[in-house]
């Protein structure tokens, strides 16, 4: 591979990356990616194309080829690492000098000559950058799956002392970094499957030791500064810094993808219509988007107080006020002007019924009485329980009727195992399925980020066709995605134990009613 | 609320005709400085109902302290290519009654059933009542 590698390179044709991607959401790194990529105006397979690393077995990072065909490797380039920067899930981009299985092999690519004219040359030096000279520069380790000692992580950095640097270390903001990557195979919770160390004693365990690396990398840092995903990046967005939070909000790191996904930007008019407290809306704003909500429940779009509520949300990161309206997705289009495609995104995690149930409008019986006018008024519209495939149909019913052509919409859907991706997914004949990301949750249940374009325009008049195709299955597919609290819970049920851990829980509750109880009781008499 | 929102809003209670546009009754109402972003605006303009607009903006103007701006009474806004040939000027004002002016508190009104939407806290509620649907 490594050999195949050196002859593709022929200069002034390719250049090698290698992204570096946390190891985290593992289903959604290829998706996240090639969603930037496209928004960016890059075409995976044109423009650059993905080429397998040493050991392919792995998931955690991708080497990539940038193929230059009119020599504007300068400009592209740099193009190319301001929109990664967006990618949530990339944790560094480096140019590739060598690689291999182990060290000394990824030296021995370092030394050689068709990777070492590339930094030679200065090319990444602009004419208005310092000197070659005079840059100052250091070398970083990341140790994937392992820890080393400062002094053993000397000792790879001595490795590439060869190259010589002539400017001056320097640790922070460098102008130059250099990047030495060493990866370990991983299981999916991120520890190595063949630990370094033990767990108790910290002590090294020889024969893990010895096994070699998955890969070792070795390159160039691109965007030096851009701290891709340190310092805060993510976490000031926290939904710990919020102060409006409901039990269904969405998580930010989520949520910042979904808005990738769906390739919301400066400028997008994007739209949630399921917003409950505004999570997932918040993110679209981030990107600079207008944000415009609507959920059928008042009392979470107007919040808990006057500095609890999701306008509160949205002035703590300086954005402004999202627009809010109270409707009902099942009836969008008696809510809204019949009117051409307005929205670019739409991003979205409808209620399942999992933590909040959904309601549309309607009586709750099958009789309407009729509202008297002098109750009019004040009178509280009923709402009755909307089951979940007429949700997820009204959904990319509304999305095909309300996207732009090329618009995107990405959603949240929650499964058991017996989902079957080709099959169960809801469709519609105005939207393409881009991809379908997967998170497992509990042994039993996962959930799905799943992203769909417009492709077609959409037909008032084939409305109830639409509709009708949602659940390729019919009400088998429709079913698999309904109930599943109530799955969850027989899930449970089978477990063994589960009379007991109930008993102990039902005891837990009865404590703390009593002892609330009790407070309550004692507050009332010390007045 | 923004008069944008209001340019899609629809009353759509059963036995309405044509719910649209609304009228507004003003209680209270907000303005807020943002700034201008032509590119958004333009690509939104076509799909705005500019005779709608007109008619928000006289019922919301004699509401605020300063008066909205002016608009020309008829406008045809439906051609993105012609919208790029508008001043500045246009465009700015275009934007503070858009983007800037909130309904804070107030009614929106069905024109053809009278049907009375409130507003709170700058969001309506469009909910229809069981029997309206």
């Amino acid at each position: 591979m490594i050999t195949n590698a050196k002859e593709d390179i022929t200069d002034g044709e390719e250049y090698l990356l290698l992204i570096e991607f946390v190891h985290r959401h593992l289903g959604f790194h290829d998706a996240e990616l090639e969603s930037i990529l496209e928004m960016s105006g890059i075409k995976l397979g044109v423009d650059c194309h993905y080429k397998a690393l040493p050991n392919t077995d792995t998931d955690s990072n991708k080497f990539s080829i940038y193929t230059d065909a009119e020599g504007k490797l300068g400009t592209k380039k740099i193009d190319l690492v301001t929109s990664l920067a967006r990618c949530t899930l990339i944790r560094s981009v480096i140019e590739i000098w060598g690689l291999g299985s182990t060290i000394e092999d990824c030296v021995k690519v370092t030394k050689d000559e068709n990777f070492q004219k590339r930094h030679q040359r200065g090319k990444h030096l602009g004419d208005a950058a310092t000197k070659y000279e005079d840059r100052t520069f250091k070398v970083t380790i990341h140790t994937l799956g392992s820890t080393y000692t400062r002094e053993e992580q000397n000792d790879m950095r001595s490795q590439f002392s060869f190259l010589d640097f002539p400017g001056a270390v320097q640790m922070k903001n460098p102008d130059d970094e250099y990047l030495f990557i060493r990866e370990v195979e991983l299981d999916d919770k991120g520890g190595a499957i063949y630990p370094r160390h033990s767990g108790e004693n910290r002590e090294i365990i020889p024969e893990n030791d010895a096994r070699p690396p998955l890969g070792c990398y070795f390159g160039r840092v691109l965007g030096v500064g851009r701290n891709w995903r340190g310092s805060g990046r993510l976490e000031q967005y926290s939904l710990k810094k919020r102060a409006y939070l409901g039990p269904t909000s969405m998580d930010s790191e989520l949520s910042l993808i979904m808005t990738n996904l769906a390739q919301v930007k400066k400028g997008s008019f994007a739209f949630d219509p399921f917003v409950g407290t505004g999570s997932i809306l918040l993110t679209t704003a981030l990107r600079g988007a207008y944000a415009f909500g609507t959920d059928i429940d008042l009392r979470v779009l107007r919040g808990r107080s006057q500095t609890e509520n999701i306008v509160s949300n949205f002035s703590q990161y300086g954005l402004p006020p999202p627009e809010l309206v109270r409707s009902d997705n099942a009836i969008y289009h008696r809510h809204f002007r019949q009117h051409l495609p307005l929205f670019d995104a739409i991003v979205t995690d409808p209620p399942y019924g999992i933590r909040a149930g959904a309601r549309k409008s309607g009586s709750r019986k099958d009789e309407v009485r009729p509202v008297l006018d002098e109750h009019r008024h004040d009178h509280i519209a009923q709402t009755r329980p909307y089951v979940v495939s007429d949700v997820m149909s009204d959904l990319l019913n509304v999305a095909a009727m309300t996207l732009r052509m090329g618009g995107r919409l990405c959603y949240v859907i929650p499964s058991m195992q017996d989902f079957n991706e080709s099959e169960d997914l809801p469709r519609h004949d105005c939207l393409r399925l881009v991809s379908v990301c997967y998170q497992p949750l509990q042994t039993e249940l996962g959930r799905r980020t799943v992203t769909m374009e417009k492709v077609r325009e959409y037909e008032e008049d084939k409305r109830d066709e639409y509709v009708k195709n949602t659940w390729a299955n019919g009400p088998e597919s429709a079913d698999k995605v309904a109930n599943i609290r109530e799955k969850l819970i027989e899930a449970a049920k089978k477990k063994p134990d589960y009379e007991e851990k109930a008993a102990i829980r039902k005891q837990k509750r009865k404590a703390t009613k009593l002892a609330k109880q009790k407070a309550k009781r004692e507050a009332r008499e010390a007045k | 609320m923004r008069l944008l929102t209001h340019n899609f809003l629809q009353s759509n209670v059963r036995g309405t005709e044509k719910g649209y546009p609304l009228n507004i009754e003003v209680t209270t109402i907000k303005y807020e400085e943002s700034p201008v972003d032509k590119e958004f605006l333009l690509n939104l303009l076509p799909k705005v109902n500019y005779n709608a607009l007109v008619a928000a903006v006289k019922q919301m103007s004699p509401h605020c302290e300063q008066p909205l701006p002016e608009l020309p009474e008829t406008m045809d806004v439906s051609n993105a290519e012609q919208n790029q040939n508008l001043d500045d000027a246009t465009i700015s004002n275009l934007h503070k009654v858009l983007f800037d002016v909130y309904l804070v508190e107030g009614w929106l009104i069905c024109p053809d059933t009278g049907r009375k939407f409130p507003v709170k806290e700058c969001i309506p509620n469009m909910i229809l009542h069981e029997d309206e649907i």
